[in-house]
């Protein structure tokens, strides 16, 4: 009984193994197939939030309507994940990560774990932009870029740790500009960051619009916290009155540093990608239907609900960002190293 | 006032609705199978049921998700009594004296009083949340990183301080439990700690294979060896659920005292049921005039984990409500439907109808914890009698099912195969410590605690510099620490001296009447185990030298007390030793029945293991517990069969079909297959 089973298990394994070398063209291919999501975050999170929005409607735009499924891979800050997809995923099409963008960043960097290079996946796109923003108490007297420029003492800026937006982006800030400013890491997210600069302990942080905006609504819309700086360089829709760290550079390094920031932390932070070698028609056809799944209706009504922005950008110009990371000059790179890597 | 009391009545009248009810029904069975599985925590069912309440009313969006989150902790209990493992990370500890009690044939009695306590907690903690709302901006905010720092060495100490005779066993369990939560990337510094180059590791040990390896494979070695069911001593007829009903409310002070406790430390972000069901758990055991009944199956050590892990939610939604501020993953996902709904977490939360507010919702999720746990607990009494027969089965039947569910359960947090070599060498652990008498529970906490605590010293020392030390909350809190460690020893002492008083002067002396509670014998073993934490200690400090001030600096601050605290109980088993052995030397031969079974079912853990390693789960789940009936416990053709059907239908449908976890393949398959 045993030795059939086996058997049994044996060859329907075989067989599953074999399909898709014998199927023809990406048309039929993703016909009762299952396309799976795997995210390097926790369930509940911005990015399972993002890809389960994504799952529940790709199917459709996929021709032969493929089953969805989103598996959550969590680890290293993601990057146990794009580990995964660049190196043991088969690349056949079915398999769809969703891992921090700004990893590619750490590789280019040099940092250690990194088992893959950024160029070689393939991109499917990215379905929305983080407009970081610098939001702070009403206790802490600043109101606006001027009053920040003044001040006596350096504003405290709460954040995670090294790696990750709080982080870097008013790290690349500070070096960037004359803004005065104390980075203190360590909060367990951003709801503590948000609890501590209410509490007093900080003065603010700074991080996505496109999540301070919902979350910290209530401190927003009573004033007791005040969006006082977005990276920029262009302004969002909702902060036209605030002031963009781009105007506040101190020389073209600063600009080249805020580049970075605008562009990593900005457009690259939430990426969807395939692993390299995956035959180039699915490529295409994934990244047809990722584009067309962000543009149905259905999917932005419910966006629109939970509060997400959507504003996708499609594969090629991930790729192109991407690829641009790779070929900074050395002046940019070693100062990025001395501002984003961590001392001891 | 007036619209208060009518936002309250409405509130009620809002979960009786058709749909609401019955949304609420369906959030109920799905939280009380995601109770009962090990493994299956409530925050990854909440986050894969979101997408659900899209096309629902605010009411009814809610009824289902806190209906599902308000049962996982009643209903985990009941795994925690009745196997000694886990149903939810969050009732490791019901399994301290609830397993016991299962054991001497009083499952019903630890089920009724875990049930009735869960209620009651669950009553306590929605009302609270009721009560507390307005007043919770200035109890969070009371909360700085000096405090956090100080509240959570506080647990710590408050459990360890209670470890029986063994104090100093009890805090060098600590210590293991917080120099272990170091392993993994220093976040700040981007320091490897303790990682041995492996990627797994950087994000530290996981909690919830830790537990069950902990607590689980102990019971499951325990049972095969005993050969018997899990119920030594025949269950009495059904009296014993009424009486756990009894004992609840014979011990209501004690119940109350560990709802409150469960609801504030809900209310503080960060904290959550993890910590609060041990910190019940110690003041059960600490406001108890007869400590020596614990670990063996004390009914209290039921009551206080049990209200305290349900009052738990209450007071974590009183933070998520009144500013946004969610206080764990479950909180977070809630957050979530709050934003989906449209709802602005705040004042707006605790305004009436009528100037724009909506109290009545927050009314009605109070309601909906107090009717969802009715329901649940009504449920369960129907169906205790059946519930408590489980232990009455033979072991060899229940212990196949019990393995899967272990592997299984470690595995389905986080998806990584890491986590079995976790639970397997926590299981050794933890055998080791049950047969060497060294508790457990605060090597878990500090493993719970320990990253906080870390944390937030530095934050406290980044905002403040060392001023922080002076800080009013920081030095009350610093006093209860240091009653609690000290309250334990003067109480020993005074025992003591009351036992000296009536026993015959001088004829039993000191070591062997702490001998009579604690270890029968002290072996060789206790010395080396021991030595050997002595030597992780001295390693681990070693390690860190050249990490850099803050990636060293929490290894040390536990590492140096570590070896001190292992220097002074290697002193102490030393000289218990060299005495027994001065005395008589009563040469304990092992049993070769216990020897044998023992190895027989380290065989099995192991063999389950290297079969998911080899052959995937969807091949071990069938094999092995047909294996394990037929082979191993000699089951007859029928009944192994059919129970592999039941394991491999119900791990067919809930894992693969459900949830379609990404099982490997297994190893050998892989390699098949290409």
């Amino acid at each position: 009984m045993i030795s059939r089973f086996l058997r049994v298990v044996m060859v329907s394994a075989l067989v599953l193994a074999l399909v898709p070398s014998l199927a023809a063209g990406a048309d039929d291919f993703f016909k009762g197939k299952t396309i799976r999501f795997v995210v390097g975050f926790s369930p509940g999170g911005g990015f399972d939030t993002y890809t389960r929005f994504i799952a529940r409607h790709f199917g459709k735009h996929v021709p032969g309507n493929p089953r969805t499924v989103v598996q959550n891979r969590t680890g290293a800050g993601s990057m146990i994940a794009a580990n995964y997809i660049y190196n043991r995923a088969k690349p056949d099409g079915l398999t769809v990560g969703n891992w921090i963008g700004p990893l590619v960043l750490q590789h280019v960097l040099g940092k250690k774990g990194v088992k893959f290079d950024g160029r070689k996946f393939n991109w499917l796109g990215v379905p929305s932009t983080d407009d970081n923003t610098c939001a702070l108490t009403k206790a802490s007297g600043i109101n606006n870029v001027k009053d920040w420029l003044n001040s006596k003492r350096p504003i405290k800026i709460g954040a995670t740790g090294p790696g990750s937006t709080t982080d870097d982006v008013p790290k690349l800030i500070k070096a960037a500009t004359d803004l005065p400013m104390q980075i203190i890491e360590g909060y367990g997210g951003t709801a503590i960051i948000r609890v501590a600069a209410e509490k007093g302990e900080i003065d603010g942080g700074c991080w996505a619009w496109q999540s301070i905006k919902p979350t910290w609504r209530q401190g927003i819309e009573s004033g007791n916290v005040k969006p006082v700086l977005q990276v920029g360089p262009a302004k969002h829709a909702d902060l036209k009155d605030v002031g963009v760290a781009f105007d506040l550079v101190k020389d073209e390094t600063g600009k080249k540093l805020l580049g970075v920031a605008a562009d990593v932390y900005r457009g690259l932070s939430r990426p969807y990608s395939l692993p390299p070698g995956t035959p180039a028609d699915r490529v295409k056809t994934l990244q047809k239907a990722f584009m067309a799944t962000l543009n149905d209706p259905e999917l932005k009504a419910e966006a629109k609900k939970a509060k997400l922005e959507l504003n996708p950008n499609d594969g090629n110009w991930v790729a192109k960002k991407m690829s641009g990371l790779y070929s900074m000059d050395d002046a940019t790179l070693s100062l990025l190293k001395e501002v984003l890597l961590p001392k001891k | 006032m007036g619209e208060m009391v009518q936002a309250f009545g409405a509130g009620l009248a809002q979960v009786f609705t058709a749909t609401t009810f019955t949304l609420m029904m369906l959030g109920i069975v799905i939280g009380f199978a995601v109770g009962i599985l090990p493994g299956l925590g409530g925050p990854v069912t909440l986050a894969l049921m979101l997408p659900f309440i899209f096309k629902m009313e605010a009411v009814e969006a809610f009824a289902f998700l806190l209906g599902m989150s308000a049962v996982t902790a009643t209903t985990g209990d009941i795994t925690s009594i009745l196997f000694g493992i886990p149903g939810e990370a969050i009732t490791a500890s019901t399994i301290v004296d609830g397993h016991p009690m299962a054991k001497k044939g009083e499952a019903g009695r630890a089920l009724g009083a875990s049930l009735m306590s869960s209620l009651v907690g669950a009553v306590f903690g929605a009302f609270a949340l009721a009560l507390a709302i307005p007043i919770v901006r200035p109890l969070v905010l009371a909360i700085g990183s000096p405090e956090f720092f100080m509240l959570a060495l506080l647990g710590v100490t408050f459990l360890a301080a209670l470890s029986g005779e063994a104090v100093i066993r009890g805090l060098t369990a600590a210590a293991v439990g917080l120099m272990l939560a170091t392993v993994g990337l220093d976040p700040i510094s981007g320091i490897e700690r303790f990682t041995f180059d492996n990627l797994y590791l950087w994000d530290g040990i996981n909690l919830v294979p830790v537990t069950l390896g902990l607590f689980a494979i102990p019971e499951v070695i325990d049972l095969s060896v005993k050969g018997s069911s899990i119920a030594e001593e025949k269950i009495e007829k059904l009296g014993g659920v009424m009486e756990g009903v009894k004992d609840t409310f014979r011990h209501y002070a004690l119940v109350l005292r560990c709802s409150a406790i469960g609801t504030y430390i809900g209310i503080i972000p960060g904290m959550g049921g993890a910590v609060s069901q041990w910190v019940a758990y110690a003041h059960a055991v600490q406001s108890s005039p007869d400590k020596e009944r614990f670990g063996k199956g004390a009914v209290e050590g039921v009551l206080g984990p049990g209200a305290a892990n349900n009052s738990n939610l209450g007071g974590a939604l009183v933070p998520t409500i009144a500013f946004g501020v969610p206080g764990s993953v479950t909180m977070a996902i809630l957050l979530g439907a709050f934003i989906i709904q449209g709802l602005v977490p705040g004042p707006p939360m605790l305004e009436p109808a009528s100037r724009g507010g909506n109290l009545e919702l927050t009314f009605s999720f109070v309601w909906i914890v107090v009717v969802s746990n009715i329901i649940t607990v009504s449920i369960c009494f129907i169906f205790l009698k059946q519930l408590a027969r489980i232990t009455e089965v033979r072991g060899s039947l229940v212990l196949p099912f019990l393995l899967v569910l272990i592997y299984l359960g470690g595995f389905a947090q986080n998806n990584a195969f890491e986590d079995l070599i976790v639970v397997l060498a926590f299981g050794l652990l933890g055998w080791v410590m049950v047969q060497l008498d060294w508790p457990r529970p605060p090597l878990l906490l500090g493993l719970v605690l320990g990253s906080l605590a870390e944390k937030n010293l530095f934050l406290a020392t980044d905002n403040y510099g060392w001023v922080w030390v002076g800080f009013p909350g920081v030095l009350i809190i610093g006093a209860i620490i240091l009653a609690g460690i000290l309250y334990p020893v003067y109480q020993r002492r005074r025992d003591d001296k009351r036992k000296a008083a009536g026993a015959p002067p001088a004829a039993v002396p000191v070591p062997e009447a702490e001998a009579a509670e604690g270890p029968k014998t002290l072996s060789a073993w206790h010395i080396v185990f021991t030595a050997v934490l002595l030597a992780g200690f001295t390693w681990g400090v070693w390690e860190a030298r050249d990490w850099g001030f803050r990636a060293s600096l929490f290894p040390w601050v536990i590492g140096f007390p570590g070896i001190v605290l292992a220097l002074a109980q290697l002193e102490i088993d030393a000289v218990g030793f060299l005495k027994q052995r001065r005395a008589a030397a009563p040469s304990v031969g092992l049993n070769p029945v216990v020897v044998r079974r023992t190895l027989a079912i380290v065989g099995w853990i192991l063999g389950f293991f290297v079969s998911i390693w080899l052959l995937g789960f969807s091949i071990t789940v069938p094999l092995c517990t047909f294996l394990f009936l037929k082979v191993g416990a000699a089951e007859n053709w029928f009944i192994s069969v059919l129970l592999t059907l039941l394991a491999w239908v119900g791990f067919y449908f809930v894992f693969v079909y459900s949830l379609s976890l990404p099982f490997p393949p297994g190893t050998l398959v892989e390699m098949f297959t290409g």
